[in-house]
Formats: structure tokens, sequence, C-alpha cells
């Protein structure tokens, strides 16, 4: 240490990105040369293709792996920034892209193995031809039974099974924007969704195995019937697949005039061809649901042209997907990794894709590997978390199976090394080329990853940004972060991309406020340089590219130059037992920039008092770090909400900061405000802990706190 | 980050938690966690996980106290399954 320089606070020596995940930067890993020799994209010439001055017609090359019914006149027009439109004047069809080329070419080809839970059951092989037959009598059933067409929009909430990409291919087939909701949750979330999105149908199925047991799943649809009546929202007719047709596996008596088993009215349209509708490139292919912070989920509406161009293109060079390939992603078709890398990009490659049915557990940790030595699978796709989870349950089982994987891809989250290394050593026997991904629901397909064959792995770290898309940090001004800083901010992509959604459906206002207003550098301009896109990640990128994801960046407290997450530190606070609810709040602050103030309600039979402010501010010191413990914790009888129960922050953040809370009297509890206000305001004056005046930027700052 | 996943996952084991509930009130809070992880944003499920796991080792504590063997099977079952995902899916820490 030099001399007269003070000692420096530990948390200050070490980067963001450390103290955000604890993890240093790690050596890189070079992929096996016999993955290099087969790979798609293996001669450096194709970074030259995807090049900024080549933007955006780049983009044919993935186009061009489709075919068109009428070709494109331009390839991205901006006129209506941000709500790109790509391959505008092309015609497609997405189902026939998927199924009725490759059934042409290869009908006895597999397109679909389904592995049922069950282990005694047998594994289903669907044929090109025999999915072909599926999906042109189950669209011929919804056209002619429910009458939709082009445009319409059907809501499915279905497990696992092959049936579902038969009803998304049917749907599309049709022009029907298909609307699939996770099976996994309740009925009432389901009926949310149908209301947002204005469907009056509802595709089901009576049950599905889930770690052993035959679920009941039908009686969610009564319950989703129900929640779209409360929204003003009325499903015309229930379709129920039955996991064994002929026998029904729910308790729950359909009901008469709306619910129709699939197996008993699919016969009248045995054998009937419906012709794929030619579609524009830029009509919508599907509504995926993702929450967002205001509690009403966004429907992301995706296109057919750009975002089957999109995930094809990534699944071809990213997944490293060949014809002749048996690929298994492990993701639900209920997330839009299903959608992408396991109906759409897969099946429009024509290669080989398995659906499995349960958990990856059931009934052991062997249960995956099993599968891929009996299917001789290539590719394998999974999330952070399984891999956490199977690594616990059997670290050893891989090694006991005899299949090969040539690549791996891991998704959804940051990835810790230790995981990646024994993802990469054990899991793919060190054999397999790894990509890490990160993208979003509103993507479509991938943003940063690496070309496997060309570009090193790196635990950790996702990679740099994929062909044809220009990644970029920026800091809270909207300067540049530059790489290799150490320095983290929000993560944003310079330019608009086929696979990008196009609005959130019945929400155009909110689509540009939250993912392009934060950095937009001229309203009226139709020049996509001008509409960075703000993913709500924070980032850092190191001196070789590769970025580093953090987290989401939503209602992050900026103190000193680290950014804490809000619901970091709430949850934090809520690991104390006699802790109901928690919300943080920015407090402006001279010195530090933000200080963080926390408000908790205790459950029933608690009395706030030091003692307890000091076990929630020793909490959060201890889940997070130092610097995050609160300046204040204030213990309130209740916290001000809407009448959903949503937490009012910006309220609390107004009463922290002295400023005014606005209007109060759609609260469900407005009257708790005085108190609070009364509480917190007139012990801060007693410890002469009065706020400057806010500026009229820190005014508006509080103001929008806590909102989308 | 595609960690929607993430919320369906926590929304089945809250189902889970829902059927072992022995109590209206402990149904609604189980109902109302379920919806939270449903609707919030993935940020908040940390905080649904942990109050989960509360309600859940509270619903144990409840069977024991009125020795009711067969429930408090049944919910620790459902405990452990909660507290492995929060771990696995790094929502928990460990220990």
């Amino acid at each position: 240490m030099a001399e007269g320089q003070q000692p420096q606070d530990p948390a200050a020596q070490v980067s963001e990105a450390q103290i955000a995940v604890h993890w240093r930067e790690e050596e890189n890993y070079p992929p096996p040369a016999a993955f290099v020799a087969q790979a798609n994209a293996n001669d450096r010439a194709i970074f030259e293709r995807f090049t900024e001055d080549k933007f955006p017609d780049c983009f044919k090359e993935y186009a061009d792996l489709l075919e068109w019914d009428r070709p494109w006149h331009t390839t991205l027009d901006t006129s209506n920034a941000p709500f790109w439109k790509w391959f505008v004047g092309g015609r497609l069809n997405a189902c026939y892209n998927c199924v009725d080329r490759h059934a042409a070419a290869n009908p006895g080809k597999t397109a679909i193995i389904f592995v049922p839970e069950p282990e005694s059951d047998e594994h289903v092989h669907i044929s090109y031809a025999e999915l072909l037959r599926q999906v042109n009598e189950f669209a011929a059933l919804l056209r002619d039974f429910l009458g939709v067409t082009a445009g319409d929009r059907v809501t499915l909430h279905m497990p696992m099974v092959p049936e579902l990409a038969v009803t998304m291919l049917a749907c599309a087939r049709l022009g029907v924007i298909h609307s699939q909701v996770f099976g996994g949750f309740s009925g009432t979330a389901c009926g949310h969704r149908i209301a947002d999105s204005g469907s009056r149908f509802l595709i089901t199925m009576d049950g599905y195995y889930r770690a052993g047991q035959l679920a009941d799943h039908k009686v969610k649809a009564d319950e989703a019937v129900a929640a779209g009546r409360e929204e003003g929202q009325e499903v015309d007719k229930v379709l129920v697949w039955r996991r064994h047709p002929g026998q029904y596996a729910s308790a729950t008596p359909m009901a008469g005039g709306r619910d129709y088993f699939v197996d008993e009215i699919i016969g009248k349209y045995a054998g009937q061809v419906v012709e794929p509708v030619s579609m524009p490139a830029e009509a919508p292919l599907f509504l995926m649901y993702t929450s967002g912070t205001t509690g009403r989920p966004k429907g992301c509406q995706h296109s057919t042209g750009g975002y089957l161009a999109y995930v094809t293109g990534t699944s071809k060079y990213y997944q490293d997907i060949h014809a002749g390939d048996v690929y298994w992603c492990m993701a639900d078709i209920g997330w839009i990794t299903g959608h992408s890398y396991i109906v759409y990009g897969p099946l429009a490659l024509g290669t080989t894709t398995v659906i499995y049915e349960g958990v990856p557990n059931y009934p052991d940790g062997g249960r995956p590997w099993r599968v891929a030595e009996q299917l001789g699978v290539k590719i394998f796709h999974t999330s952070p978390t399984a891999i956490r989870m199977l690594r616990k349950v059997g670290p050893e089982e891989p090694k006991k199976y005899s299949y090969h994987f040539k690549h791996m891809t891991t998704v959804g989250e940051p990835i810790e090394p230790e995981v990646w290394r024994w993802y990469h050593s054990e899991v793919g026997k060190g054999e397999a080329a790894i990509v890490d991904t990160w993208w979003q629901t509103e993507n479509g397909g991938f943003l940063c990853s690496t070309l496997p064959a060309l570009q090193p792995m790196k635990p950790g770290s996702c990679g740099p940004g994929v062909l044809g898309v220009y990644p970029v940090i920026y800091d809270e001004d909207g300067n540049d972060v530059p790489k290799g800083s150490g320095t983290a901010g929000n993560i944003c992509i310079r330019n608009p991309w086929p696979g990008i959604f196009q609005t959130i459906w019945g929400q155009p206002e909110r689509f540009v406020d939250t993912y392009y207003r934060k950095y937009n550098r001229d309203p009226d301009s139709k020049d996509w340089r001008d509409w960075p896109y703000f993913a709500g990640d924070g980032a850092v990128q190191a001196a070789d590219g590769y970025f580093r994801i953090l987290g989401r960046v939503d209602d992050v407290i900026n103190v000193a130059g680290h950014r804490l997450g809000t619901k970091e530190i709430e949850s934090a606070a809520l690991t104390v037992p006699e802790v109901a609810e928690a919300a943080a709040v920015p407090v402006i602050d001279d010195i530090r920039g933000r200080v963080v103030e926390i408000y908790v309600s205790l459950k029933p039979g608690f009395e706030p008092g030091k003692q307890m402010e000091d076990k929630v501010s020793k909490a959060i010191e201890t889940e997070i770090g130092k610097i995050a413990r609160p300046k204040n914790v204030w213990i309130v009888p209740d916290m001000p909400k809407t009448r959903s129960g949503k937490i009012m922050r910006r309220v609390i953040a107004a009463v922290s900061n002295f400023a005014d809370v606005g209007d109060v009297t759609t609260l469900a509890n407005p009257e708790v405000v005085d108190d609070i206000r009364h509480h917190v305001q007139s012990a801060k004056v007693a410890s002469d802990d009065v706020p400057r005046q806010l500026t009229e930027a820190e005014f508006e700052e509080i103001k929008k706190y806590g909102g989308d | 980050m595609t960690q929607q996943y993430l919320a369906g996952e926590l929304s089945v084991l809250l189902s889970h938690v829902q059927a072992v509930t022995t109590s209206e009130a402990a149904r609604c809070a189980a109902w109302s966690l379920r919806q939270a992880a449903e609707n919030e944003p993935v940020q908040a499920l940390r905080g649904v996980t942990v109050r989960a796991l509360a309600l859940t080792e509270g619903l144990c504590w409840d069977s024991l106290s009125h020795g009711d063997t067969a429930a408090f099977t049944r919910q620790a079952a459902v405990c452990a399954e909660l507290h492995e995902f929060g771990i696995c899916a790094g929502l928990l820490k460990e220990g």
C-alpha cells in the first residue's frame, strides 16, 4: 500500500460482476476437433457475412433456410419504429416449413420421439408423414368444428405430449395464433391469459404423468373458463385431448355443449388435407406470456417469417442441428425455449426432436442418460437448474450409460463454473461442445452465445453477441460501458433482429415504454440506430468480448456504484421468520447516491422493536453483503397496496424521501399512507435525517419507482 | 433471461403445498403464493420460495403437534421437494 493511502473497503476491490455472482474470470475451453470437423459453422468466413455493414440483409441467410410462397421485397421495414417488420412482402406457412416439405422429401424420417414418463411405456416414434397426417386432421377439426380462421387466437394449456406440437402446428397451418400456457400453471393463470388474448377456445388434456402420478389436468380447464369469464371473456368450446384415448383421466365432468374429447370427434376428419394458409411474413404466429412488474402478464407477439427464420438459423449454427441428428431439449414447450428449440427450429431443419413428458429425475437421476442412450441423442439442451439437480441426485450417473453427445446447451441463467465443469466432463464426457446462451421470451432466439466450432467456451459467460446481433452495455445515462472495464451496466441490443417480438399483445405503449423508451434518442426517428433494445438485464463484458449476465435490473438501487436488486434485498428480509412482507426503496443520499431503506410488516403475534429491526438488517447483510445494509428498517402495520395486492413501492419511496406521494385514493388501504408517513417522517425529523429537496429528475425517479 | 420456467416449476410445487394444507387459512396462503409465482416477475420468486417453505414448515409443526403423522409425512415430502428445488434453482442458499 502506498504511503498515506487509505485502506480500501474490501467490497471496492472487486468488480461489480464478482460481487454479483462471486465468480472470477474462467479459462477458455476449445471445442473438440471431432465436433469442429462436422459443424455447420466451422469456417470463420461466416463472421464476415454478418458484420454490421451487411445488416439487415445478412439475415437473408437464415430466411433462405425456409421455403417461401412469395419472396420478400424489404428485408427490414423501420417505418413504424420500433415496431419492426421483417421480410415484408414475403409469404410463407410455418407448418409447411416444419412438416410438409420434410414429409415430401423424407416421409419415413422420425420427426418426434415421445418419451412417456412411465418407463415401462414404449417410446412413440412419429414420422414426418405421420405428423403431417395428424396435423392435417386436427387443422380440419379446428377449421370446421371450431370455425377458426387466420388471426383468431386459441389458448392451449397442455402438458409435454406430442399432441401439443400437433396442435401448435395445426394452428400455424391455418394462420391461427396459438397461445400455449405452461401446463403446470393453475387454471386461473390460464384464464387471465385467455382473457388478455381474447381467445374463445381452449385446448387442453385430461391428465399427464408427473413424478409417477397421472395428474388431473382437465380440472384446470373449468377454473380457466371461470377466470376468463370474470374478466369478460367467454370460452365457447374446450377441446380435451385424452392421455389414453377412450379413457378419461379426470374426475371433473365434461360440460355439455362446451367440452369435447378430441378422440371422439377427430375421426370425422380422418384423411382430410388442409392446404397451408400462405401468411404474410409479419403475421403473428403465436403469443407467449411472460410476467411483468405490474402483475399483468405480457403477451409477447411473435411473427411468422422473422421468428421462424431466426430460430431456424440459430438452430442450425448454434445448436449445430443436422437433419440426421436426434436432438433433445429438456425444456417445456410451454416456454419460449420449447417453442423455439423443441418445435419450430428443429422441425424446420427436418431433424428428430425428443419430447419428454415428465420430471427428469423420475424415477431416478439416471433417467435422462438412459433416454439419451436408448435414443442415440447427439444434442442435449437443458437449464442450469436441471443440471444442478441432476448433479445433486446422481453425480456418477452419466458414466453408467454409453451415450455420446456432440453438443450441449445450457440456457436460462448464469451457470456456476463448477457446475459447468461437471456438465462438461461428466455429462458431456469431455466430448461435447457446450454453448451457454442468453436471451429472453421477448427475443425469439439466442442473443448471446458462442458459435460452438469457432469460439471457445468459457464457464459462466454466455459469450459474445450472436451473428447479426450487436449487444452493448450502457450505463444509466446511455454511455457505453467499455469492455474489460469490470463495470456492470444494462445490456442492450443496438439493432433489431428477425426473432424480436413484434409488440405486447394489446399494449403497444407498454411495449415501447418497457423495451425502447429508456435509451431512445429520438421518438420520431425511423432509424433503427436510435432505438436500442433495453433487455432489462445487468451484465459485464470481459476484455475478450464475452458477456456475463448478472440478473434483472428492474428496480435496482445504485449504492455507491453498486447495483443492488431490490427483490434480492426484500427476499433477504423475508428470510426472517417473523417478517410477512418487505419492500426496499431508494433514498437520495448526497454521498452514496442512493441508500436502501426497507419497510417490513410482521406476521400476527410479533412485536416491532429495535431487536427486530436489527434482525432484518443482519439478514440482509448476511445474504447480500454489507453494501446492502439498509440505512433504516421501518416496521409498519401494513403496506400500501393496490386492490390486486401489489405493494405500492413508489408511495413508500416518496415517504422516505419526503416527496409527494401522489394520488393514493385508488389504493385498497389508503389510510395506512398517513400512518406510515407520520411514523417515518417524524422519526427522521427527530434524528435530523431529513433528505434535501429532490431535483426534478430525482423526483421523477421516485415517482416511477416500482413501476414497469 | 429465459427464467420463466422457474415460475412454472414453483407454481407446480405450490400446487403440491396446496394439496397438503390442513386448514382454510393455509390453503388461502398457498393459493396466494401460487398466484404470486405465476404473475410476479422472476426476481420475486426467491421471496415466494422462502415464504412457501415457511408455510410448509408451519404445516409440518402443526401436524406434529396434533400427532397427525400421515399429514406430517406428506407435508415433509413437499417441504423437502420445495427446498431441493429452491437450492437447485438458486432461489435459496444451501446450509
